[in-house]
């Protein structure tokens, strides 16, 4: 009984261990506001555990411990497709500085679209840019279409209508970009339904899909490997770490393929004004450790040139906000 | 009596859920739509629940429903758990779960007061601990901060 | 013989006062959290997750997968001696351990439980070393049709488990689907049965169901008849299994390693589908399958061993692919890239010491759980000397904070209550409730990979019958329900 006793007093202290070292940077405490925070601040995540999004709110968990020297627990509120998650921030969580949700640009397809009325966007207020993290085409290099590019695809899926088949995640950018470029190719793919990028990049190495799409970090293994072929990246310009692969506007002579996750931190409406001042401050001092800048480099992100100064933030998001509702009024999904 | 307005209900639970999934949409251009396997699923629960209300055989034998201090119990512990689910979110775990275990401790099984009040707290106590400091997991607090 | 000298290299990687202490705390919080109801190694792991930052990334590894398969071991306890599962994996435990717990046979039961969830520990992490490239490839080529044989062959064994009625068990399957119709549908994105309440865009909470259906509705048939001092069991009848029951459970030990094994591979499976299925087969198999529900040991060495070595095999396309078959193993996978490692194919080549590594601290941790769980076992059974009702005011407590647990949602928690009630209920008309819980977890993979399939395939249906696999299990299930008609109607040609 005294060694289980000890055993789990020690995972205790274990647990409670990497966040006593920390001194807070001297511009974040001095916007400390008074009794705050005395508990731990959530982050919340929509997205189960161990997934991207969860990955990078770890990571801004670990270096906003670090800069502000308050405890983050992170916590994962799953459900719907992040619907619930979505819901509990705009709806439930007290906006009383102790709850930061890490999200998404998924969460506006949610508001403009599915939340009936329940929620809308200004529910949600943010605090700071984290990364961006483009849409990339990957094809396998086994099979009828290997060494193709994504022109020849399209051209191919345009002679061969309905044969094609691409992996996507019903209701979201993955059906949206296969939308556009059926509608500007003449071409027509047969979309397969997963739940997420992860499951279709398995698919397709497995033989059961054609084309997948995903996120750098989840098929970069396959990458190294040499399974896996990137066709292009739905991005502005060109991604670091895939400078061969062209972007879809270079590709298809466009300029309205661009998809990307746009990763942001949000408080609920109604938090005071002291602690919303806060809680930016450290986000900004996190997002500024070249450590975190690294950590996030390696999983493939980017960060939009658009959004990083902090002073713009609410309104260089609210621009990516307006262009999703009129891609929505253009495509018929809202009136 | 109890048991054929069970089966009474799976048939009303059949039908309504039948005809909700027929309004979702049933067979679809590429396969089968939301509604599809809602709507065998609900037709098999109507169907066997119509069986089961006619057929004798399949009845229970003799079910013991509970009366007077034995329903009490039966009811202290529902009231009990729903008094936990209405309070933690306002008066935190530690002050719900005290109060309940309280209730719980004294109805159900007629504990002393002494008794009762000291395993209330103590197991509040060692249960938000386990959770809260060795797990890490923050059990929601109440107005008052814990 | 690469795999020995991969091994060779784990165990000196493995073998360090740090590791072998992470190892060692990650099996005993992970047999902690088995024997708590309701949090089962997904909350636990997501919890601990931040503890491994300041650890090297082996020591990391090792920790959370310890947790991981510690939480097999763990999960039988109360499965055994309150009847209330501590996880969902350990539902089937309950239906004949708990039976022999009140025949005064838990330390049997408890015992046949760690030693078969050790000898299938064993079995499983030796098979991953010698095949585990291999079963890899094997692996990912399941796809939608692949699936939906398995989750029909699945589906299938559930009628087996049906004790009782029939009609009522075909009842409880259907409502099963039901239930798990709630939600978002995967395949079109369309909101199901939710009525505009946002609690019920998730789906219901799997854990809140089991616990509410057999944590709940136990604690409330066995409040209804508490005297001032009843136990759970008068007396205890010798704390090791006797020789008649090594001889009855050392084949259901094997069967359901090897059963538990493979479902754990593919995607989808994972310890709770194993544990039915190897239930299922145990059942069928047996020459006196009315003994089942009673207090067979077969019941609960078979459906152990499964959902542990279901641990191993769903450890393999992450380690050899670097692909997350269940949410458990996707954290683990996080846990890998926050510390900048992104498993892949390459992963055994470009990181031997962590991929040998964590393999070499499954068989430790095998070990030490058995050490952890065996003396043990004299200490867990004197719980059921203790008065129920000081004993169900504290599990109770326990049960909520599981429930609350899984989503931090107070919504859950009237889930629980909801169908503690009806299980409560149910039970009182003989339903059974174990084909309604295996009905709601396959029928979401059922139905996906059904509607999957049907998509992708230029020919329709006719896809399933265009892939060997797929063609195989569908007639093993074709098989099974024929021959399972044919005995029904001989049992009930024989009755009158």
């Amino acid at each position: 009984m005294k060694r289980l006793a000890a055993a789990l007093a020690l995972v205790g202290a274990l647990a409670a261990g990497p966040t006593f070292a920390q001194t807070p940077d001297p511009e974040v405490a001095k916007l400390k506001p008074k009794d705050f925070p005395t508990q731990p601040i959530e982050f919340t995540v929509v997205y189960p555990a161990g997934g991207g999004m969860d990955v990078t709110a770890r990571l801004l968990a670990k270096y906003v411990e670090k800069h502000s020297g308050d405890r983050i627990i992170v916590n994962n509120r799953t459900g719907g497709a992040g619907m619930v998650g979505h819901a509990y921030l705009a709806t439930q969580a007290k906006p009383d500085g102790y709850t930061v949700g890490v999200l998404a640009n998924l969460v506006w397809g949610d508001a403009m679209l599915r939340a009936q009325g329940r929620w809308s966007l200004s529910d949600l207020e943010p605090i700071g840019y984290l990364n961006s993290d483009a849409l990339t085409w990957v094809s396998s290099t086994e099979g009828p279409y290997k060494g193709m590019g994504v022109k020849e695809i399209t051209q191919a899926a345009k002679e061969k209508p309905g044969t094609i088949r691409v992996a996507t995640v019903p209701g979201s950018m993955w059906d949206y970009i296969v939308e556009q470029i059926e509608a500007n190719a003449g071409a027509k793919f047969l979309r397969v339904p997963f739940q997420g990028g992860g499951a279709g990049i398995t698919a397709l190495i497995g033989g059961n899909v054609d084309v997948a799409q995903g996120f750098y970090s989840e098929f970069r293994g396959h990458l190294e490997a040499g399974k896996v072929k990137p066709l292009a990246v739905a991005a502005t310009s060109r991604v670091d770490l895939l400078k061969d692969v062209p972007t879809f506007n270079e590709a298809l002579g466009g300029i309205e393929y661009v998809w990307q996750v746009i990763r942001f931190a949000v408080v609920p409406k109604g938090t005071p004004a002291d602690r919303k001042a806060y809680l930016t401050a450290a986000i900004q001092a996190a997002m500024k450790d070249p450590e975190l800048v690294e950590e996030y480099h390696k999983t493939g992100v980017f960060f939009d040139p658009k959004l990083t100064d902090p002073a713009r933030v609410a309104a260089g998001l609210e621009e990516y906000v307006q262009r999703e509702r009129e891609f929505y009024q253009n495509t018929g999904r809202l009136k | 009596m109890f048991e054929r307005a069970v089966n009474v209900f799976w048939i009303a639970l059949g039908v309504a859920t039948a005809a909700y999934s027929y309004t979702i949409g049933l067979i679809g251009v590429s396969g089968p739509e939301s509604g599809l396997f809602p709507f065998i699923a609900a037709l098999i629960v109507t169907g066997a629940g119509i069986a089961l209300f006619g057929s004798a055989r399949s009845r229970a034998a003799a079910p013991v429903y509970p009366r007077g201090a034995a329903l009490g119990r039966v009811l202290g512990v529902v009231g009990g758990l729903a008094f936990m689910a209405v309070g933690i979110p306002w008066l935190g775990f530690a002050v719900a779960g005290g109060i309940t275990m309280m209730i719980l401790l004294r109805t159900v099984e007629h504990a002393r007061w002494w008794e009762s009040v000291a395993l209330s707290v103590a197991s509040v106590a060692v249960v938000s601990w386990l959770f809260g400091h060795v797990l890490g997991m923050a059990l929601p607090r109440g107005p008052w901060g814990w | 013989m690469e795999a020995i000298g991969g091994l060779l290299t784990g165990f000196s990687v493995i073998l360090t006062p740090t590791n072998l202490y992470l190892c060692m705390l990650g099996s005993l919080i992970g047999t902690l959290i088995g024997v708590l109801p309701g949090v089962g190694p997904l909350a636990a792991l997501a919890l601990l997750l931040p503890v491994t930052f300041a650890l090297a990334p082996v020591s990391g590894l090792v920790m959370l997968a310890s947790i991981f398969y510690g939480a097999m071991y763990g999960g039988s306890t109360t499965s055994v001696l309150l009847n209330i599962p501590g996880e969902a994996a350990s539902v089937v435990t309950c239906l004949d351990g708990h039976q022999m717990a009140r025949q005064g046979r838990a330390g049997a039961a408890l015992g046949i439980a760690a030693i078969g969830s050790f000898i299938a520990g064993t079995l499983s992490v030796a098979a991953m070393t010698l095949f585990a490239p291999a079963l890899a490839a094997i692996a990912i080529r399941f796809g939608p049709p692949e699936n939906f044989g398995l989750m029909v062959l699945g589906l299938v064994c559930t009628l087996y488990m049906i004790s009782g009625s029939t009609l009522k068990g075909v009842l409880m399957i259907a409502v099963g689907f039901l239930l798990a119709a709630v939600g978002i549908d995967v395949v079109n994105g369309q909101e199901r049965f939710t009525f505009g309440f946002i609690n019920l865009t998730g789906g219901v909470e799997l854990l809140a169901v089991v616990i509410g259906l057999f944590g709940v509705a136990e604690i409330l048939s066995n409040v209804e008849e508490i005297a001032k001092n009843t136990v759970l069991a008068t007396r205890i009848r010798g704390l090791w299994p006797t020789l008649a029951d090594w001889r009855a459970s050392w084949r259901p030990i094997l069967r359901g390693s090897g059963l538990g094994f493979f479902l754990g591979l593919v995607p989808g499976g994972g310890p709770v589908t194993a544990s039915f299925i190897s239930y299922a087969v145990e059942k069928r198999i047996s020459r006196h399958p009315e003994r089942f529900g009673k207090g067979a040991i077969e019941g609960v060495a078979g459906p152990e061993a499964a959902n542990n070595s279901a641990v191993a095999g769903s450890m393999i396309p992450v380690l050899s692919l670097g692909i997350p078959g269940n949410p458990v193993t996707a954290l683990l996978l996080g846990a890998l890239v926050i510390q900048g490692i992104q498993p892949g194919p390459l992963f055994m080549v470009q990181r031997p010491d962590l991929f040998w590594g964590v393999i070499a601290s499954m068989y430790l941790g095998n070990v030490f759980l058995l050490l952890l769980n065996l003396p043990l076992v004299g200490l867990w059974v004197q719980l059921l000397r203790v008065p129920y009702r000081v004993l169900f005011p504290i599990v109770l407590l326990l049960c909520v904070v599981g429930t609350y647990s899984a989503n931090k949602n107070a919504f859950d928690l009237w889930v629980m209550l909801g169908f503690g009630v009806a299980g409560y209920v149910l039970r009182k008309l003989e339903y059974d409730l174990a084909p309604f819980l295996i009905a709601f977890v396959l029928a979401p993979l059922v139905e996906q990979s059904l509607r999957q399939s049907l998509v992708m395939s230029p020919d329709g249906a006719l896809i399933l019958l265009q892939r060997p696999a797929t063609v195989l299990m569908l007639a093993a299930s074709a098989v099974l329900v024929i021959l399972m008609v044919h005995r029904n109607r001989k049992a009930q040609g024989g009755n009158r």
